[in-house]
This record gives C-alpha cells, sequence and structure tokens, in this order.
C-alpha cells in the first residue's frame, strides 16, 4: 500500500511527464498553421498544399498497402509460429535447447532495427545478384516488414496460448477434433483478441518504420516516413510536414476515442445479458 | 429423461460383447529417459464397471489414465479399448472421454456450446446436437446456466458441465482424473453420490483416479491401489480394504495396526505382543495387519477365556464425533490403534489411564506381505 502523501506526490509527478508528452506534439499542431516557416500569423496554408501534394498522397498509399499486406501476412504466420512453439515442443529438450523458442522470438525484437535492416539489405543484393528476383523495391520491403512483424505476432498468440489451461488442448482431441480442427475451433478463437492485437501491432510497427523501409526500398518506393526524412533533408522542417504530422495526430486520437467508446458500450451490453461473473477459485 | 435413457441403452452391437471393457499389457511409460512412470501394468477393466485408480500424487495413474485416453503413448505395452487395439488409433479417434481435473471447459464457449462441442466435431447436425445437448442438461439439472460462459459458473456447476460434455457423447468409457478434488467437502460427497447413480444409470465403464481414499471406497466397484508405477492390488473395494496383500495397501487405505511375525506352530504365529492364533494359512506372509475397528475392548477385569486377549492401558482416546479413536499400551511397551464406534458411547467408553483388555479376533487379523 503507498501511502497517501507519496500518492498524491507521485500524480504531481506524473504532470511533468503528461506535458512532456503533449507539448511537442502540440507544437507540431501549432507551428502546421503558419504560413511559411518562421514566418507569424495563422493559415491553412500548409494544409492547402499537403492536400494537393501528389507525392505525400503516394506515400501514404505506399505506407498502408505495405503495412495492410505486411501485417496480414504477418498475423497469419506469427499466430502459426506462437501455436507452433507453444504446442509442440519437445519434452525432452534440456537446458539452451529448451529456450531455443523463446530465443528465435526474441532476437529479432531485441536486435537494433539498423543492424537488421542493413543485414537484409545484404540479404536482398545477394540474392538478386544471383538469382535475379526481388530487386529492391515494394517486394522486398514488404518481405523486410513481414519479418520484423512476425516476432510481434507470435509473442502475443505465443502468450496468450502459454496462459492457458494446457488441458484444453487435450479435452479439444478427446471430443473428436484433430489437429486442423482443434486449430480451427479451439485455438483460432481463443487466440482472437491476441491475433486482432497482433495484427494492430503489425500495421502500427510497419507505418512507424524507417530504417528498415529505408534500407530495403527502391527507386520508386517511398513510404511516408521516408518521404517526410527526404523532405526535411531538402528544406527543413516546413509547415505542410507540421500539418503531415497533425493530421496523423489527429487519425490516431479519433481512432483511439472511437477504440474507447465502442469497448465501453460492448462491456455495457454484456453486463446487461449477464450478471456480474462470480469467481469461484477452487484448489486446483 | 426417459427418452435420455433409452438413448444411453443402446442394445449392443452384435459381437460387440466387450463394448467399454478395458484391457492393459505389460504398459509402460518411461518419461524423459529416467523416470518410469507406469511400469509393466496388467490390467482388465469390466464393461460397465466403477473402476478406481488409487494412489499417492506421483503414482502414475493419471498418466495411465492418459494413455487409456490417448494423450500419451505408451513406451511398452498394448492397450485394448472394447477388444480393439489402441496402438495407431489417435485420441480423438477413441470412444472415450476424459472428465478432466481443471474441467478444462473452453473459455471462449457458454455451457451448452461446451456440452456440443463433441457431438459438432464428430458432424452431429444441429436439430439432433440440440436435444441430446438439452437431454443432457436436464439430467445434470443445468439447464438454466445454458448461454452462461464456462468462466461465470461456480465450481460445483463447471464440474456438471465437464461431466455433461462427457456423457453426452456416450462414449464407451468415461475416464475421471480427480474431478472432485477441487470442491468443498459437502459439495464433494454429494456429487460423489451423483456421480456414482449417474454411472449405474447409464451402464457406462467409469475409470476415476483419485488419491482420497475414502472416495475411492465411497464410489468403487473395483479398486487398483498403485504405487510407484506398478499396481499393489486389484479387487473388490470390499477385498482391497479387508483383505490387502501389503503393507503399503493396508496402509493406504485407512488406519492398521501392522506387526512383524515369525511362525511357530500352524494357525499360530509370534509377534511382538506375543503369540496369536490366526485363522488364515501363513502362505509366506511376514506381517500381521488388525485394522482398529477390529479390536475389541473390555473392561479390565474381564477374564481372559479366548485367546488373542491382551491387557493394556489407554494412553490417548481421540473423540471424532461417530466413533473414539483410542492408542492402547500393552505390556511390552507396544502401541497399538482402536476404533469404537460411539453407539454405546454415553454408556461406556474408555479414559486415558484406565486399565483395558483388548482381543484380536484371530479372523480378523490379516496375513500380508511388505
Amino acid at each position: 500500500m503507498i501511502p497517501r502523501k507519496l500518492g498524491y506526490a507521485l500524480s504531481g509527478f506524473a504532470w511533468p511527464v503528461y506535458a512532456l508528452l503533449y507539448t511537442p506534439l502540440a507544437l507540431v499542431a501549432y507551428y502546421s498553421l503558419a504560413p511559411a516557416p518562421n514566418m507569424a500569423g495563422h493559415s491553412f496554408h500548409a494544409y492547402h498544399v499537403l492536400l494537393h501534394d501528389g507525392a505525400a498522397f503516394a506515400a501514404l498509399r505506399l505506407s498502408l498497402i505495405l503495412a495492410l499486406c505486411s501485417a496480414t501476412s504477418a498475423t497469419a504466420l506469427g499466430t502459426l509460429l506462437g501455436y507452433g512453439l507453444c504446442r509442440f515442443r519437445s519434452r525432452n529438450a534440456r537446458g539452451v535447447l529448451a529456450q531455443l523458442p523463446s530465443l528465435i522470438i526474441y532476437t529479432p525484437i531485441i536486435m537494433p532495427s539498423l543492424v537488421f535492416g542493413i543485414s537484409e539489405l545484404i540479404f536482398f543484393n545477394f540474392v538478386h545478384s544471383v538469382t535475379g528476383f526481388l530487386a529492391a523495391g515494394l517486394q522486398t520491403m514488404l518481405i523486410a516488414h513481414i519479418t520484423f512483424e512476425i516476432p510481434y505476432v507470435a509473442l502475443t498468440v505465443f502468450g496468450r496460448l502459454s496462459g492457458l489451461d494446457q488441458n484444453l488442448f487435450e479435452a479439444s482431441h478427446d471430443l473428436y477434433a484433430d489437429g486442423l480442427k482443434s486449430f480451427l475451433y479451439l485455438v483460432i478463437p481463443v487466440v482472437q483478441p491476441a491475433i486482432i492485437g497482433g495484427f494492430l501491432l503489425g500495421i502500427t510497427l510497419s507505418i512507424d518504420d524507417f530504417t528498415i523501409s529505408f534500407f530495403t526500398a527502391g527507386p520508386g518506393s517511398v513510404t511516408l516516413p521516408i518521404y517526410i526524412y527526404s523532405a526535411i533533408a531538402r528544406k527543413g522542417i516546413s509547415p505542410e510536414i507540421n500539418a503531415l504530422g497533425t493530421l496523423m495526430i489527429g487519425t490516431i486520437i479519433v481512432i483511439a476515442l472511437l477504440h474507447f467508446f465502442i469497448s465501453r458500450q460492448r462491456e455495457r451490453t454484456r453486463q446487461g445479458v449477464f450478471p456480474p461473473p462470480q469467481q469461484t477459485k477452487g484448489a486446483v | 429423461m426417459e427418452q435420455m435413457n433409452r438413448d444411453m441403452h443402446e442394445p449392443p452391437l452384435s459381437g460387440a460383447g466387450t463394448l467399454g471393457a478395458i484391457s492393459l499389457r505389460g504398459v509402460t511409460r518411461v518419461f524423459a529417459g529416467a523416470v518410469t512412470a507406469v511400469n509393466q501394468i496388467d490390467l482388465d477393466i469390466n464393461p460397465g464397471e466403477f473402476f478406481t485408480l488409487l494412489g499417492p500424487s506421483g503414482c502414475g495413474k493419471t498418466t495411465l489414465l492418459r494413455m487409456i485416453a490417448g494423450f500419451e503413448t505408451p513406451d511398452a505395452g498394448r492397450i485394448l479399448i472394447s477388444g480393439r487395439e489402441m496402438q495407431d488409433v489417435p485420441a480423438h479417434r477413441r470412444a472415450v472421454n476424459t472428465v478432466f481435473q481443471s474441467y478444462a471447459l473452453f473459455p471462449h464457449l457458454n455451457v451448452e456450446q461446451n456440452i456440443g462441442f463433441g457431438l459438432r466435431m464428430r458432424g452431429v447436425k444441429a436439430p439432433e446436437r440440440k436435444k441430446r445437448v438439452d437431454a443432457m442438461m436436464e439430467l445434470m439439472q443445468i439447464g438454466p446456466f445454458a448461454t452462461r460462459s464456462a468462466t461465470q459458473l461456480s465450481g460445483g456447476q463447471r464440474q456438471r458441465v465437464a461431466l455433461a460434455r462427457a456423457l453426452v457423447n456416450e462414449p464407451e468409457v468415461v475416464l475421471l482424473d480427480e474431478p472432485l478434488s477441487a470442491l468443498d467437502a459437502k459439495l464433494r460427497t454429494e456429487l460423489q453420490i451423483e456421480l456414482l447413480r449417474m454411472q449405474k444409470r447409464l451402464g457406462m465403464t467409469f475409470i476415476f483416479v483419485t488419491h482420497d481414499q475414502h472416495e475411492a471406497l465411497v464410489m468403487s466397484d473395483r479398486i487398483a491401489v498403485m504405487s510407484k508405477g506398478k499396481i499393489q492390488q486389484v479387487g473388490p473395494v470390499l477385498d482391497v480394504y479387508e483383505k490387502p496383500r501389503n503393507a503399503f495397501v493396508a496402509e493406504f487405505l485407512g488406519l492398521s495396526n501392522i506387526f512383524a511375525l515369525t511362525p511357530s506352530t500352524a494357525h499360530k504365529v509370534q509377534t511382538v505382543l506375543g503369540e496369536l492364533d490366526v485363522a488364515e494359512p501363513l502362505q509366506g506372509a511376514s506381517l500381521a495387519m488388525i485394522r482398529p475397528e477390529k479390536i475389541w475392548f473390555y473392561p479390565a477385569t474381564t477374564a481372559r477365556e479366548r485367546p488373542n486377549m491382551f491387557p493394556g492401558v489407554v494412553r490417548e482416546s481421540i473423540y471424532m464425533g461417530a466413533a473414539t479413536q483410542y492408542r492402547i499400551e500393552l505390556a511390552n511397551a507396544q502401541f497399538i490403534t482402536g476404533v469404537e464406534t460411539n453407539n454405546k458411547a454415553a454408556e461406556r467408553s474408555w479414559c486415558p489411564g484406565e486399565a483395558v483388555l483388548i482381543e484380536l479376533k484371530p479372523e480378523n487379523i490379516m496375513l500380508i506381505e511388505p
């Protein structure tokens, strides 16, 4: 139990943290209203320019395509990986061998994305020079993104599955479900929240990623982060870039609020149908 | 209900006289190359029998059950269910259903869907499925919870759902892995009786795993007492309790007084208590065992006119409600535990320090192996 006074002190401490988090975002929104860099006054000029900037939209489109395709593939593969790691471990494995599955999952997450990006670049160049396939472009970015998203999905699915009563899988087999049916009728529905979570995480990571995209992109494949980076490199932080940032912040806030209201609504309907769950703890 | 009964008592298929019978031959399971969980077990379980595997934790009883269910593969030996070899039959194609200790109810399904899962996986069409699930829910008195999530049930309700989920498939054999161990004492006693009635009514073979000797005695037709991966004794409840084969069985099933013996003449053995008359032939036994409730108490002044009567002093008296347990010190500093029912407590009970005469009737002395 935290003493009350300490509690007040800690909550007081929270405000500067919030300020640190949100002041920069507010500043971005504020500067997006400037007519030109370092110029006083307010206008929606930057937004006007942005909305007529074809290159920005092309970059956004590519980012979304990349995010959706990579997250979908990574979700499918990562779910299978998480399931496999949870269910098909060797019972006889000891020591490092027993830890191998989790090492395999964690390594790409821990690895700096710079290292990951460069290694992907080297790999794709190698494959391209040997086989002629996999020229740098959307396909290489897609493969790289799928690769780095898989561990995140696998980890969420693995976490959910290993938290379950392991007898559930046996119960499904006991009730006449073979491996495939058990996967479809037990595993998929039970880990569904983790799958959705992993998918959304994949989208976020993909849209957010600059480093890996940068190393694996081809000449024509410009994602939003690459576009922003090159725009800044060319002419510094312009009001248009701030406008773009503001729009992204706005979108995320809207999505977060929507999520909040929808889940609250759902919670209420559920409590209306059922009485609150009565917890019975048996000595299991 | 009537419908249900008829469904459950389908006439046996022609030539399927062994439906629900289980035979184990030399079944062995070794874990990680070192621990022998189940060691060379031979066992026959009759159709329609309530059979209990009883033993302390780690004796291999659950592993044996899991091999019958198909979750574990024996390293050696054969398992036959209803006369069919189970060597290459995976769990999902065995006509057995399991009730797990943790119940293992599917968290994403409600009660009704949980019970119907097996039928759904076997491709039973929805209307037929609903009919059977409804009948089973009525039988188990869980109808009112049909649409509740499995996570919103009490322990007793979960247990019923788990049982219903197994029984609705009309398996030849039902495997129960300590299904009552998570429940409180009162509910447990209720469900023991209920489970027993259900089994008699449906006529399925039940294999019940427990470490609770009382539960095993109450419920079983026959018991197999297990220890260290081996079966120590198999037999009807009465036999296993009254005529244990060895010291382990005697001690695991209730209280017992055990003394080392050396044979003297026919029907007489020498023990630390003195010479005992016994009714049984010796047959290589080296221990004499008598249950505490089979010890007769008399006032110290009673004449010693029969064999096996010894004077002693009550050192401890533990009142247990229905009975009182006494610890008696005999002449040569030996202790023996006796139990008397309290139906005559008002009339006569023995106090610590009181001198008594005890009698071990020859027919109540069992000669057992170590």
